[in-house]
């Protein structure tokens, strides 16, 4: 009978221990076992990459267009070393660009390794757009460092190492699914590596999947990320204030408002590049009848383009010194007209994918060599405006963050990565690179540099034109 | 017959008790005859007792012939008398250092101070009550001597940067644990993680803790002191005793307060910003209370009401407050200690600092341009835009919070006791936005017109904190020893539930977000239960040397897997010189009456935020549709990062304790310091919390109190205290320095080898020749003040009394966000910066735009009288006050360098604070009071 009372107290502590423990916590959050191996998931995640990458090219492309030409910034909370092309390894934005860089590889591998092999409903266009993405991965890599890690604390990959990864990503992309994204990518980095056969055979092969093709990074307005360079150019705050060269004044705001639920995509991937990348080979190879037919056809596709209609009365140009920047029609720059518009007279129309001054007259004058390649350059830098190019044609890269150096001991200062590049004929303008005079009285602007013309005369520095 | 037997042996013992039963009387006096107000008067060895009144006269029913009295009084050395033939006993009390009073925190169970090595600032009822402030941290400003306590906004609801021996964590606002009556209770300092984000100068949870029926405060700075409590007491902990009635007569008090509120301009940079939104406020307070028991039960019931409208014109608080606290003696061994506390608070706030909604930081910051230079034509225009921006804004505050403490004591033998504390706190909180199309179109974020577009955030908290603590207390004496031991089991949990419901593409008129045709939400939860057992043995020999130590094994559910048990260890050491006889004998005492050297060795610990040692992912919602990514990387080796503290101090009395000096060093380091540096980029992965950090903080506390004048009638006490506090991250375990506030262009960094949350920015620095170069993240100044220190008097003549409080600070630097932003504007820009370098970009300027945040600041002044019993012998008196708060104040700076608001971090963040920006400093109040006491 004792034993039978004790038993039974036993039994009702045991019992009433669940209802003490106080120590019993439940993390709400989503664990692995929520997302590998579950149905669907490889679909999940692929999104999660694609959200990933619109990350990345917020991080690129507002500061790559800050170091650039393309945009001052003086007076902003963006970032202002970057705009004198003071690049240190301490910069939290080049820090912030990096991990985003990295994490979207690592999100591609995990999809890959992890998450699709364990989804039943896997599919070979997923895997092809996992590869894609790490692709884009290693080619961001080499386009803005050169050099980086492939893998946590890993010894950097010079660019071209990791340029060559790309390309093997790439290729595993478009054997399973050949899209023309893929191969325009495969076609950038060749070109980049100044491999001029293929990568005209990549951007032919691009435009003939699809002569008019884009694939775009797209923003959330409603829950991010949305376009961060669409906030500094049009949805600003009271003193966020990026100005354009005024040679470029009429492709601003390239971003503008577009719904309450999706901001303005960025599209990093399109057919006028496979365009212009074989206008490039065919005017280094001399063969101008190619280059001006392929010149027209660009035209034509980018004045193809949509244009949007917006309200810019806002855009003061500059409202520290309202009336110091070109903000009128009549502005001459560069002795050009019509690349100033005048934002208080109504509405504007902006091309938001891609815009050029470049005209037919332009084509048919274009004279060989130098001219046209200094003609496609600029064409080049209004087309890519404010998508983080510019400054990859500048052969301007940035440098390991110090976050990097210190808690990876294959990085050490002197490693591949930890110097900036910055071409000498770049360093000696960098104070010039934004530097306009702009007399209001009559209406003329002028560039105090012409780095279109720079960039040519210095082509046979393997840091710019890659082509020569 | 049984029964008849029984009835009349109850008989029998009833006369005997009746026969043996004696009512004594007397006074309480100090030793210049003044009449000391509210001295208790225990019988010894039960809880039996009374107060003194307003003429320090006291009665008191005991019984037996051989009982003894205890009179003690704040800041008085207690006394025993043993009752003789007499049944008068006039007791004349002697000022000392308090040794004899009993302190609770830390100790799992009451201990006389005197044998502590540990240090205690312990304030008490009367300079509570003095006080109009209705906030711990006010109350705790300049009157905790070692504490820096800097109130971050005027805003109701906000709170102060609480901190005393340096930022000790990278991983919290360094704000204590507030303990009241043994309950841990809320203590979050900041916005809630899910919180409405009015700008900057956050909410606080300490902005309701119920202050209004505090017997006294008793706050622990860390280290040994702290040690028994386990997790998160590292930062010190601040426990609040409530009043539970005093057997007696029962009394009952009606206190009425009416303030007049003024916003304080002097660091407006245009007069006209004040113009158009300040206006005077009027405060009103009202509050009653009822006391009294008999041995067996005692009570103390205490309810008030409170309500301002504030200096802002748009801000309004009103406060609610209901605090019960019970004393029974259920049987000769077992006593109950009960408490009950209800806080309801409500207000509203204006936007600040960081949203461009706010108009005073858009004031001030240039956004509308010199204000100076508009007409007054133009200027009536924006002052009217002004005043309708703030009519229409609408961000609400409710609180409601429940605290509830069971406190049962038996004693098992004569020196074996078990206590048992139990109890809970709820703190519901609910945040509301409305941003209607009226409001929008005030502030021009949507078309005249719109009628579609408004939106409404509401955040919901929820938490549920249980806390408990079981412990055996045995004592005893051999030969010239004596021992405290003290052993048991504690534990705390905390649930914290938020949710955000958001609506937005709405119609005016609404506060439900049924209304709105787009509705989303978000949720958080933290759920933390923290445990350990203790021991702690006090060691005294001949009442002169007390040797004490102890240990936790602590365990938290918020450690990693591979974590077990943490032990913590405390040892101390107090040697009261003083008290040996060859020294009471020798002349030396006449002048250092008091010599006591104390030293101590402890270890406490700040855990890491719930769940952040797991794995997990996230899916977020991407144009429509889901997407996974990565989140939290999971660290299975996260454990509490652990302070080791060592302090040495000594005490001391001279010219009859007229004279008191205390002076103590310490030495705290954290190890395993929970650091957040950014993850190694190439891993792809976010920034996980990890014990990799070392912080040192090494410093100096002195106290001094004096007794200027006693003379007659006239009593003058003066106190200061001066605290210095050397910071350094020593070690950063090999990570990138790493932000935890402020900007890219300015922020406040944790890199090894400078102080904690030091200000990091572009140095311009001017070369012999005229010409300047520029270095990138250079240190640009300590965000923290490292000397810090309070001071005050306290006069009194017969029933006139008259206080006033200040503090200081010195050493830290602060931005002055607003200027930057005028400079930014081109508002300001003239002397701002050297010519020379005018045409640079403003990231490499920012050193201009930092000041000294040194400040000395009078936080109150206040005087009353006694007026005794008038009218009526039930009126026992009459006490009419005044009181000012912060009448006065001097900077080195332009700027307010206490109104920090934007620098508190996020939940569970770090606090450096270094921004003066955006917000409203705290407003001057003028307060007249009156308290009938029955």
């Amino acid at each position: 009978m004792k034993k039978l009372i004790i038993f039974s107290f036993l039994l009702a502590f045991m019992g009433c221990s669940d209802l003490v423990d106080f120590t019993e916590v439940e993390n709400p959050n989503l664990s692995e076992a929520s997302v590998v191996g579950q149905l669907n998931s490889s679909t999940i995640w692929l999104s999660g990459i694609e959200r990933q990458l619109s990350l990345l090219i917020n991080e690129i492309v507002i500061n790559a267009e800050i170091a650039s030409d393309n945009y001052t910034n003086d007076q902003t909370f963006f970032n202002q070393f970057l705009d004198g092309l003071s690049i240190i390894a301490q910069d939290d934005d080049i820090a912030d660009l990096q991990f985003d860089l990295h994490r979207l590889r690592e999100m591609a591998v995990f999809g890959k390794v992890e998450v699709g092999p364990n989804d039943e409903n896997y599919s070979t266009d997923t895997e092809a757009e996992y590869n894609y993405f790490e692709g884009l991965a290693y080619m961001y890599a080499g386009m803005y460092f050169t050099g980086l890690p492939a893998e946590a604390g890993g010894a950097p990959l010079t660019d071209a190492a990791n340029y060559a990864q790309a390309i093997t990503l790439f290729d595993a992309a478009i054997a399973l699914n050949p899209l023309p994204e893929y191969y325009a990518a495969k076609a950038r980095v060749h070109y980049l590596l100044g491999n001029k056969a293929e990568a005209v055979a990549a951007a032919t092969a691009a435009t003939d999947a699809s002569a008019d093709f884009l694939r775009a990074a797209t923003f959330d307005e409603q829950e991010d990320p949305d376009n961060v360079m669409e906030d500094a150019l049009y949805e600003r705050g009271t003193f966020d204030d990026l100005q354009p060269l005024p040679t470029l004044d009429f492709l601003d705001p390239k971003y503008s408002f577009n719904t309450a639920q999706e901001d303005d995509p960025v599209y990093y991937m399109k057919a006028e590049e496979a365009w212009l990348i074989q206008i490039e080979a065919a005017i280094v190879d001399g063969d101008f009848g190619t280059a001006r037919t392929i010149m027209s056809a660009l035209l034509d596709l980018v004045n193809s383009r949509p244009a949007r209609s917006i309200d810019d009365s806002i855009e003061g140009r500059t409202e520290r010194d309202i009336g110091s920047r070109p903000d009128s029609a009549c502005v001459v720059v560069n002795g050009r007209e019509g690349l100033v518009l005048d934002r208080n007279e109504g509405n504007v129309s902006i091309p938001n994918v891609s815009g050029t001054s470049l005209t037919q007259e332009d084509i048919d004058g274009m004279t060989m060599t130098d001219p046209a390649l200094e003609l496609l350059y600029r064409t080049r830098q209004e087309i890519f405006i404010a998508e983080g190019m510019r400054l990859v044609d500048m052969g301007v890269k940035f440098v390991i963050s110090e976050t990097e150096q210190l808690q990876n001991d294959n990085v050490s200062q002197g490693t591949v990565g930890t110097e900036a590049q910055i071409p000498s004929f770049i360093a000696d303008v960098a104070d010039q690179l934004d530097a306009i005079t702009f007399d209001k009285g009559t209406c003329t602007a002028t560039t105090v540099i012409n780095l279109n013309e720079i960039l040519v005369f210095n082509k046979d520095d393997k840091a710019v034109l890659p082509f020569n | 017959m049984k029964k008849i037997s029984l009835l009349l042996a109850m008989m029998i013992l009833s006369i005997g008790s009746i026969i043996a039963q004696r009512n004594i009387t007397g006074t309480v006096i100090d030793s210049d005859g003044e009449p000391l107000i509210g001295a208790s008067i225990i019988v010894k060895g039960t809880s039996t007792g009374t107060v003194t009144d307003v003429d320090g006269n006291y009665s008191l029913q005991v019984t037996g012939d051989n009982n003894v009295l205890v009179i003690s009084y704040t800041g008085f050395s207690s006394q025993e008398v043993s009752l003789g033939a007499s049944n008068v006993v006039d007791v004349t009390l002697e000022e000392g250092l308090a040794l004899t009073e009993i302190v609770v925190s830390g100790q799992g169970s009451g201990i006389q101070r005197k044998r502590l090595s540990t240090q205690v600032d312990v304030i008490d009822a009367e300079a509570i009550d003095r006080l109009p402030a209705n906030q711990i941290d006010q109350l705790l400003q300049s009157n905790a001597p070692g504490a820096q306590v800097r109130l971050s906004s005027g805003q109701p609801g906000t709170a102060a940067i609480i901190r005393t021996r340096g930022p000790i964590s990278a991983a919290s606002s360094a704000t204590p644990v507030i303990i009241i009556d043994g309950i841990r209770v809320d203590n979050l300092n900041s916005n809630p993680e899910l919180g409405i984000n009015s700008g900057g100068a956050d909410i606080s949870a300490l902005a309701d803790i119920p202050v209004e029926s505090i017997e006294k405060i008793e706050y622990i700075k860390g280290g040994a002191a702290t040690t028994l409590y386990g997790a998160d007491a590292a930062n010190g902990v601040i426990q609040i005793i409530t009043k539970k009635g005093r057997p007696g007569q029962q009394s009952a008090f009606f206190e009425t307060r009416f303030g007049n509120i003024q916003a304080e301009d002097k660091w407006l940079r245009f007069d006209r910003t004040g113009e158009a939104i300040f206006e005077p406020g009027f405060s009103q307070e009202y509050k009653a209370g009822l006391s009294g028991g008999t041995e067996k039960f005692s009570y103390n019931v205490i309810g008030s009401m409170y309500k301002d409208d504030g200096f802002n014109d748009l801000n309004e608080q009103i406060r609610r407050s209901f605090n019960f606290g019970l004393t029974s003696n259920m049987s000769d061994k077992l006593t109950y200690t009960g408490s009950f506390s209800y806080t309801g608070f409500e207000y509203n706030l204006d936007y600040n600092a960081n949203t461009s909604f706010s108009r005073f930081s858009a004031a001030e910051g240039g956004a509308f341009g010199n204000l100076d230079e508009f007409s007054d034509e133009d200027w009536d225009v924006l002052k009217q835009d002004l005043r309708d921006r703030g009519a229409l804004t609408d961000i609400t505050q409710r609180v409601n919070r429940l605290v509830a403490s069971n406190k049962f004591t038996y004693n098992i033998l004569p020196n074996l006791s078990a206590n048992l504390t139990v109890g809970i706190e709820n703190r519901n909180s609910r945040q509301q936005e409305i941003g209607t199309n009226a409001f929008q179109i005030q502030v021009g974020s949507i078309a005249p017109g719109t009628t579609d577009q408004a939106y409404m955030n509401r955040s919901v908290r929820n938490v549920f904190t249980t806390s408990s603590d079981l412990n055996l207390r045995h004592e005893a004496k051999y030969n010239e020893f004596d021992f405290i031991t003290i052993a048991g089991g504690n534990f705390f949990r905390t649930n914290d539930n938020q949710e955000l419901l958001e609506g937005s593409q709405g119609v005016d008129g609404t506060s439900s977000v049924n209304n709105f045709s787009t509705k989303t939400g978000e949720d958080f939860a933290l759920q933390n239960a923290n445990y350990g057992i203790y021991f702690l043995e006090n060691i005294g020999w001949r009442d002169l040397l007390f040797l004490e130590f102890g240990g936790r094994f602590d365990q938290n559910t918020s450690a990693g897997e591979d974590v077990g048990f943490q032990f913590l260890p405390k040892v101390g050491l107090t040697y009261n010189i003083s008290d040996h006889d060859f020294y009471a004998n020798s002349g030396i005492s006449n002048i250092l009456n008091s010599l006591r050297v104390r030293a101590n060795y402890g270890e406490a610990t700040n855990f890491a935020e719930p769940f952040s040692q797991d794995r997990t992912f996230v899916l977020e919602s991407f144009l429509g549709g889901p997407a996974f990514r990565f989140d939290n990387p999971g660290n299975r080796d996260l454990k509490s990062e652990r302070v080791r503290t060592f302090e040495a101090g000594i005490d001391l009395g001279f010219f009859d304790y007229r004279l008191n000096l205390e002076a103590t060093y310490y030495d705290a380091t954290t190890v395993d310091a929970l650091f957040t540096p950014d993850n190694i980029p190439s891993s792809g992965q976010l920034a996980q919390v990890t014990n990799i950090g070392e912080i040192s903080n090494t410093g100096w506390e002195f106290a001094m109190r004096a007794n200027i004048i006693r003379s007659g009638k006239h009593d003058l006490n003066i106190n200061a205290s001066y605290n210095y506090n050397e910071n350094i991250v020593e070690s950063s375990g090999g990570a990138a320095p790493f932000n935890v506030g402020g900007f890219l262009v300015i922020g406040t960094w944790v890199q090894e080898g400078e102080s904690l949350g030091f200000l990091r920015g572009t140095k311009a620095v001017e070369n012999p020749d005229g010409t300047f170069e520029f270095e990138q993240n250079a240190f640009l100044g300590n965000s923290f003040a490292p000397h810090f220190g309070s001071f005050g008097l306290n006069y009194s003549y017969g029933k006139f009394n008259f206080f006033a409080t200040a503090d200081y600070q010195f050493g830290g630097t602060n931005v002055d966000l607003s200027l930057l932003l005028r400079y930014i504007r081109g508002v300001e820009t003239e002397g701002v910066v050297p010519e020379e370098i005018a045409n640079r970009p403003f990231f490499d300027l920012v050193q201009y735009f930092t000041d000294d945040s040194d400040f000395v600041k009078v936080r109150n002044i206040g005087a009353s009288y006694d007026f005794g019993s008038l009218l009526t012998d039930k009126l026992k008196n009459v006490r009419l006050g005044i009181n000012m708060t912060n009448p006065f104040n001097w900077t080195a700076a332009d700027f307010d360098p206490e109104t920090t608001g934007s620098g508190v971090g996020n939940q569970n963040g770090f606090a450096s604070g270094g921004f003066a920006y955006g917000t409203e400093s705290l407003p001057r109040i003028i307060m007249g009071s009156l308290k009938l006491s029955f």
